[in-house]
């Protein structure tokens, strides 16, 4: 079964660690992440400035962890995240930034991308919220 | 079609779960996840003819049990269910 699974909620929101459990138990159930969006403020999840405290849950680190060892495709929505400071190379330079906070594995690009993953997916799984 | 109805927030803080309960098919299930599983608390009987699903950490961590007409699934079995039904919808 090939999913899409769309994050809406950033890193610190129990709603992300449920989307990454829910990804582990998928592809530990054999079956196929086609693509995982991150959109509204789950861009926050693939930021690589968060600094967790050290009695908690890194969901950012799990989530980039997860995404590279699994080779996913980690796609942020380049809308959401330059209207929340998540900027890669390539847009902290043509925006004049002073700070990149967003590397591989994550990849910016645009809401095609969701509605590609959809097209060629199963299942579209969505978290957000609490 | 069958569609699995995925809830987080807490009934007691807004509308979603009574929005859902009305427009809830003959086929489709709800799943409670996160502050959702207090719904399972409720003295109303709403629920109980109702397929109704809960995340199991989140009973745990709410220290909630499971009513006989629920069923406590982990995350292998909440992947299973979004297979079985034809959609997932999430109230997010």
């Amino acid at each position: 079964m090939k999913f899409a699974i769309a994050l809406y909620s950033a890193a610190h929101a129990p709603s992300s660690r449920r989307a990454l459990r829910f990804a582990e138990a998928a592809l530990a159930g054999g079956h196929e992440i086609v693509r995982l969006f991150f959109y509204q403020d789950g861009v926050h999840s693939a930021s690589s400035n968060i600094v967790t405290p050290q009695d908690e849950q890194d969901l950012a680190q799990q989530w980039s962890t997860f995404v590279s060892n699994n080779q996913l495709d980690g796609v942020v929505c380049i809308a959401a995240a330059l209207r929340r400071g998540v900027l890669n190379n390539d847009e902290a330079a043509r925006y004049q930034r002073p700070a990149v906070n967003l590397q591989a594995p994550w990849e910016l690009s645009g809401l095609g991308q969701l509605h590609d993953a959809i097209q060629s997916a199963d299942r579209l799984i969505c978290f957000g919220g609490p | 079609m069958s569609t699995l109805h995925v809830l987080s927030h807490s009934p007691f803080s807004d509308t979603r779960l009574d929005s859902c309960l009305r427009i809830l098919g003959r086929g489709d299930a709800l799943l409670l996840c996160g502050d959702a599983v207090y719904a399972l608390q409720q003295q109303s009987s709403t629920l109980e003819d109702k397929t109704v699903f809960a995340l199991e950490e989140d009973l745990q961590a709410r220290n909630i049990e499971c009513p006989q007409w629920a069923v406590a699934i982990d995350y292998p079995a909440f992947v299973d269910l979004s297979i079985q039904y034809d959609k997932v919808n999430s109230w997010l």
